[in-house]
C-alpha cells in the first residue's frame, strides 16, 4: 500500500515538472557542492555558475553540503526532485569511487542519478620526492621490483583517486609499496616535499609548481598525450604500461527522472558558460582541460569509472576494513 | 637591498585607496560576524567568501584576510565575555578572560588581548616579510615523527591548564580523545563510532562540541543562579589596563609571540597548539600559578599574542608552499584558485604585487583592528550588562545559526542539544571542560601522526629519539608532565604522614 | 556514609561507564599491533585508560569524604535543549522566520525572570528580522526563510 502511494505520489511529481517544462527556470536552482568552500568541486561550481549566470535567467545558488568524501550532499541529490531546481557538482570520487569502494553507500549514480556532463578533468601524475635517486619512470620501477614492499606511496587518503591511481600502478607493473594516506592532498604533498614519504600521484594542477621549483620530480603522466606545459614527462601508454588513463575530474549531475527539456535548457547553460574564453582562462591556469561532454557520454563514462575502480578496489582488496 | 623594494611595492599595493578601504570593510565584517556567538573564524571566512569574488586577486585576499584577524579578534571578544570559543585556540582565552569578565575586568580583558594581539601581529609581520621562505624549509623539517612529538607536547601542556583535580583533567582529556576519534579512520578508511551514520562520518565539528559544553553548559548553570550573575556583572572597574598592567603583560606577550611565530609555521596544526603552549609556559613562569583560572592577566596576554603571532605565520605555509595549515588558510587558497592563481612556490616570483601588498597590508590591518577595537571596548562590556534573562535566548539563536551554517544541516544541531546536557552535568561535577575540548582537538592527530610514523619508520619505536627535533619536543613534553606531577605526589607525601601523625 | 553522592564517585561512574562503552564498540574494529595499529587500537587503549582513571574517581568517592553533588536543575535544561531540538526539528517546515523566535521563545522561560511584556516580545521581532536580514539576505546561509508548511 505504502509503495504504491510513493509510486503515485513519484508520478503526480514526474507530471507535474513535466507540465511546467516549458516555464523553467522559473525559480532558485541549488546548485549542492558535496565538500567544503574553497576545494576543486566548489572552485568548478562557482567558476560555471557565475558565468551561467547572466544568460540563465534565475539565480543559480551554491550550497556547499560536506561530509563522507560527498556521500552526505549526493544522498541529498539523490532524494531530491528531479525538476531541474536541485543539481549537483562533484569529483571523481563521489561518483566514481565511493560506489565501487562502500557496499552501504546511500546513493547510486547510475540509479539515482544521471549526468549532465563532466565539465572539467586533470591528469594524475607521477611525482616522487626531490632527493630519490631515480631520473625516469623505468628506473623508478626497477628501483620498486628490486625492493618491494619498501617505498612509501602518500596519497590523500583511503580511497582517494590518487591512492586507487598507486593500486592501478603496482597491479599493471607488478610493483608494491607501502601505501601512506594522509588527510588530504596538502598534507601528502608537503611530505613528499619535505622528503619524508617517497612517491605519489597528484594531480598535475596541484603540482606543477613544485615540479617547475625542483621541489618534486614528474616522471610520468597518467593522460592520453603529454601535457604542453611539461613536454620531457612520457604518458604511461609510452612507456608500456598500459590502462593508466587516469584523471581527476567534476561533473554536474541531477536526480533521475529530469524532464527532457529542462535538461536541454542545463546543459546547453553549462556548456555555454563552459565555452566563454574567461572561463576556459581560469580552468587553464589551475591545470583543468574543459572536457564538457554530453549528458549520454557522461553517463557512459561514469558507469565505466565505477566498473574500472570496482575491479582495482577488488584486486587489491581495498575495502575498508571494519 | 632588494627586500626594500619589495616592501615599496607592497605599501604601494596596500595603501592604495581601494585596498585600503577593502582592508577596512574586511576587519570591520569580520570582527561584526565573528563576534557573533557560534561563529568562529571559518565560518565567518567562508560566508563572507563569496563577497571577494568580484575583486581583484590581492583586493580579494586582502580583504579575506582582513576578515580573518577580524573574526579572531572578535572570537576572543565573546570568549572573554560570555565564554563561548568559536575556535581551538580562544578556549584558552575563554579560561581567564571570562574570569576576569566575572570580577568585572572585562574591559581590561578585551584591551589586554587587543594589544598584545598588536604587538604580536607587527613582530610576526616582520617576520614573514624577511624569512618567508627561509621558515617555510622549517615547515618541510617536519614529518611523522616530529608531529607526534609536537602533539604529545601540546597534551601535556593541555594537562597544566587544568586548574583543579589532576585526576579529572586526565579524566577529561581522555574523553576528548576519545570523542575526537569518531569518524573516518584516516589510515584504514573505516568508519569508528558512527553508528552507520555518514553525517558523522568526517567526526564532529569543533565548534559543535564548544557550543555545547561551553555555551548551552555555561548557559544552563548560569540559569540557576540569575541572580547572582547580574549583580557581578554590574560592577565594572578598569576599562582600560593600567601602566603597572601594560609593564606586565610586556614579557607574557613577547614569549607568546615567539612560541606563536614558530609553532604557526608548521601546517600540521601547530597554530592551533600556540595559545596552550603559551598558557602552559606563563603558568610555568609566574610566580603566581595559582592564580590562572581565577584572572590572571598573563593568562589572557600570553595566549592572545600567541594566537594572533600563529595566526599570521601560518600564511607562510600557504603562500611559499601552497599548503593549507588550517581549515581558514584552506579557503584563502581556494579564493586565490578562484581568481585562477594557483597557489604554490612560484607565487612570489609570479605574484609580488599580491604576496609583498598582503604582508604589508597584514600590518595596517593589525593596526586597524586595533583602532576599531579599543573605542568598542564600552560598548561590549554594556552589552554583557543586558539582563541575562534577554542576552542568552539570543547566545542561543546565533548558536542554533553558526551550527547550522558549519555544514547547512540541521543533524550539527541535534548533537549540539546532546553536548549541551553533557557539558552541564560535567560542570556539577566539576569536570573543567576546557581539557576535553584540547584532547579533542589532539586526539585525531596524535593517532594520525603516531601511525603514520609507526607505517613509515616499519614499526620502529627508536625512530622518535633518533630524529634530534622529535627528541628534544618528547624531553620537554616528560619535563612538563614531571613538573605537574612532582607537587602533586609531595602534596600526597606530605599527606600519608599526617594520617600517620 | 555519604560516598555515593559525591562528584568524586559520580564523575568516576561516567568516566567509567565512557570507558567501557569505548572498549566494547571498538571490539568490532581490528585492533592490529603496536607496529602496526588497526582502527581499534587507539580507541581501545584510550577506553580502557579512561575506565581505569573513572574506577580511581569512582573509588576515591566512596572512601574519600567529599562534595556533594549539587542539584540538577531539571526545568533549565528541558527548556533550553529543548529549544535546540526543536528548531532542528521544525527549520524545514516553519523557516528560521517562525522557528527562530518560537525557540527563543521556549528557551526565554526557562529564566525564573520571565515574563511575558510588549517590550521584550518587540525586541524578539526585531532580533528575527536582524537574523533573517544578516544570515539569509546579507550571507546567504542556505536557511529557509518561510518553511515548507508556508509554501516557502
Amino acid at each position: 500500500m505504502f509503495m504504491r502511494f510513493v509510486a503515485a505520489a513519484s508520478c503526480a511529481a514526474v507530471l507535474g515538472s513535466a507540465a511546467l517544462a516549458q516555464d523553467y527556470p522559473s525559480d532558485n536552482v541549488t546548485v549542492i557542492v558535496p565538500f567544503a568552500p574553497g576545494g576543486a568541486s566548489d572552485t568548478t561550481a562557482r567558476t560555471v555558475t557565475q558565468a551561467m549566470q547572466a544568460d540563465f535567467g534565475q539565480p543559480l545558488v551554491v550550497e556547499n553540503k560536506p561530509g563522507a568524501n560527498g556521500a552526505v550532499g549526493a544522498a541529498e541529490l539523490a532524494r531530491a526532485k528531479p525538476d531541474g531546481y536541485t543539481i549537483m557538482v562533484a569529483s571523481i570520487g563521489t561518483y566514481g569511487i565511493n560506489p565501487a569502494l562502500r557496499a552501504d553507500l546511500p546513493y547510486d549514480p547510475r540509479e539515482d542519478m544521471e549526468m549532465l556532463t563532466v565539465a572539467v578533468r586533470t591528469p594524475n601524475v607521477l611525482v616522487t620526492r626531490p632527493t630519490l635517486e631515480v631520473k625516469s619512470a623505468e628506473e623508478l620501477i626497477a628501483m620498486l621490483k628490486e625492493q618491494p614492499d619498501t617505498m612509501l606511496f602518500a596519497s590523500s587518503g583511503v580511497g582517494s583517486s590518487d591512492h586507487l591511481t598507486a593500486e592501478l600502478f603496482w597491479q599493471q607493473t607488478g610493483t608494491s609499496g607501502i601505501h601512506v594516506p594522509y588527510s588530504g592532498g596538502g598534507p601528502a604533498q608537503t611530505d613528499i616535499i619535505g622528503g619524508h614519504a617517497d612517491v605519489s600521484f597528484q594531480n598535475l594542477g596541484a603540482v606543477a609548481g613544485f615540479v617547475r621549483e625542483g621541489q618534486m620530480k614528474m616522471l610520468a603522466i597518467a593522460a592520453a598525450e603529454r601535457s604542453p606545459d611539461f613536454p620531457d614527462v612520457p604518458t604511461f601508454k609510452e612507456l608500456g604500461i598500459e590502462g593508466m588513463e587516469v584523471y581527476s575530474w567534476q561533473a554536474f549531475g541531477a536526480p533521475k527522472g529530469l524532464d527532457p527539456a529542462v535538461k536541454e535548457t542545463l546543459v546547453g547553460a553549462i556548456h555555454g558558460a563552459l565555452e566563454k574564453p574567461e572561463v576556459q582562462e581560469t580552468f587553464k591556469n589551475l591545470g583543468f582541460e574543459v572536457l564538457a561532454n554530453t549528458p549520454a557520454e557522461a553517463d557512459a563514462f561514469v558507469a565505466d569509472e565505477i566498473a574500472r575502480w570496482s575491479e582495482v578496489v577488488k584486486a587489491g582488496n581495498i575495502t575498508p576494513e571494519e | 637591498m632588494e627586500i626594500l623594494g619589495d616592501l615599496w611595492l607592497g605599501v604601494q599595493t596596500a595603501f592604495s585607496f581601494w585596498n585600503l578601504t577593502y582592508c577596512l570593510l574586511g576587519v570591520f565584517l569580520g570582527t561584526a560576524i565573528g563576534v557573533l556567538p557560534g561563529l568562529g573564524p571559518t565560518a565567518t571566512v567562508a560566508m563572507l567568501l563569496p563577497v571577494t569574488f568580484g575583486l581583484s586577486p590581492e583586493t580579494a585576499i586582502i580583504m579575506l584576510a582582513g576578515i580573518f584577524y577580524g573574526a579572531q579578534y572578535g572570537g576572543s571578544t565573546t570568549a572573554i565575555l560570555v565564554n563561548l570559543p568559536g575556535e581551538s585556540s580562544s578556549v584558552v582565552t575563554a579560561i581567564d578572560g571570562y574570569q576576569m569578565a566575572r570580577q568585572g575586568q572585562a574591559g581590561k580583558a578585551l584591551a589586554t588581548a587587543a594589544i598584545g594581539s598588536f604587538i604580536a601581529g607587527s613582530i610576526a609581520t616582520v617576520l614573514i616579510a624577511f624569512f618567508a621562505p627561509l621558515l617555510s624549509s622549517v615547515a618541510l623539517a617536519f614529518g611523522p615523527h616530529e608531529y607526534f612529538a609536537l602533539m604529545v607536547l601540546g597534551l601535556a601542556a593541555s594537562v597544566v591548564l587544568a586548574s583543579g583535580s589532576l585526576l579529572h583533567a586526565v579524566g577529561m582529556i581522555l574523553f576528548g580523545l576519545i570523542l575526537g576519534l569518531i569518524g573516518t579512520d584516516v589510515q584504514t578508511g573505516a568508519m569508528r563510532f558512527t553508528f552507520g551514520s555518514f553525517e558523522l562520518a568526517d567526526g564532529i565539528s569543533f565548534v559543535v562540541v564548544a557550543m555545547g559544553v561551553f555555551g548551552l553548559g555555561e548557559i544552563l548553570s548560569n540559569l540557576e543562579n540569575e541572580a547572582d550573575r547580574t549583580t557581578v556583572l554590574t560592577k565594572v572597574t578598569g576599562l582600560m589596563p593600567t601602566r603597572a598592567d601594560l609593564r606586565a603583560m610586556l614579557a607574557p606577550v613577547g614569549r607568546g609571540t615567539a612560541l606563536g611565530s614558530v609553532l604557526g609555521i608548521l601546517p600540521g596544526g601547530g597554530a592551533m597548539l600556540s595559545s596552550f603552549a603559551s598558557y602552559a609556559l606563563e603558568k610555568k613562569v609566574s610566580k603566581t600559578p595559582q592564580q590562572f583560572g581565577k584572572g590572571a592577566l598573563a593568562g589572557v596576554a600570553g595566549p592572545e599574542a600567541a594566537n594572533n603571532a600563529g595566526a599570521q605565520t601560518s600564511f607562510i605555509p600557504m603562500l611559499t608552499l601552497g599548503i593549507p595549515s588550517n581549515p581558514v588558510m584552506a579557503l584563502m587558497i581556494g579564493a586565490l584558485i578562484m581568481q585562477g592563481i594557483q597557489p604554490g612556490p612560484s607565487v612570489i616570483q609570479d605574484q609580488p604585487v599580491l604576496f609583498w601588498g598582503l604582508i604589508v597590508s597584514m600590518w595596517v590591518g593589525n593596526l586597524m583592528l586595533l583602532v576599531l577595537n579599543l573605542p568598542l571596548i564600552g560598548i561590549w562590556v554594556k552589552m554583557i550588562s543586558i539582563p541575562y534573562g534577554y542576552l542568552f535566548p539570543c547566545i542561543v539563536a546565533f548558536c542554533l545559526i553558526g551550527v547550522f551554517s558549519l555544514a547547512n544541516s540541521t543533524f550539527d544541531i541535534w548533537l549540539m542539544g546532546l553536548f549541551g546536557v553533557a557539558g552541564y552535568i560535567l560542570r556539577k561535577l566539576d569536570c573543567e571542560p576546557a581539557p576535553l575540548l584540547l584532547g579533542f582537538v589532539l586526539g585525531p592527530m596524535l593517532e594520525e601522526h603516531l601511525r603514520r610514523a609507526m607505517l613509515v619508520s616499519r614499526g620502529d619505536v627508536t625512530s622518535f629519539f633518533t630524529s634530534p627535533i622529535s627528541a628534544v619536543l618528547l624531553l620537554v613534553a616528560a619535563l612538563l608532565i614531571a613538573s605537574v606531577l612532582a607537587p602533586a605526589i609531595r602534596a600526597k607525601r606530605e599527606e600519608a604522614f599526617q594520617d600517620e601523625d | 556514609m555519604q560516598g555515593h553522592r559525591t562528584k568524586d564517585f559520580w564523575a568516576g561512574a561516567i568516566y567509567l561507564a565512557l570507558g567501557l562503552a569505548t572498549v566494547i564498540l571498538a571490539r568490532d574494529l581490528t585492533l592490529g599491533s603496536a607496529a602496526r595499529m588497526g582502527p581499534g587500537y587507539f580507541p581501545t587503549v584510550l577506553g580502557g585508560l579512561l575506565a581505569v582513571i573513572g574506577a580511581v574517581s569512582l573509588l576515591r568517592g566512596l572512601l574519600r569524604p567529599g562534595e556533594l553533588v549539587g542539584r540538577i536543575h531539571l526545568k533549565p535544561m528541558i527548556l533550553v535543549i529543548g529549544a535546540t531540538l526543536f528548531f532542528a526539528l521544525a527549520l524545514d517546515a516553519l523557516g528560521l522566520a517562525v522557528a527562530l523566535p518560537a525557540a527563543m521563545f521556549i528557551a526565554a522561560t526557562a529564566s525564573k525572570r520571565f515574563r511575558l511584556a510588549p517590550v521584550p516580545l518587540l525586541g524578539l521581532v526585531g532580533f528575527t528580522i536582524f537574523c533573517v536580514l544578516v544570515f539569509v539576505r546579507g550571507l546567504d546561509v542556505p536557511l529557509p526563510m518561510f518553511g515548507t508548511l508556508f509554501g516557502g
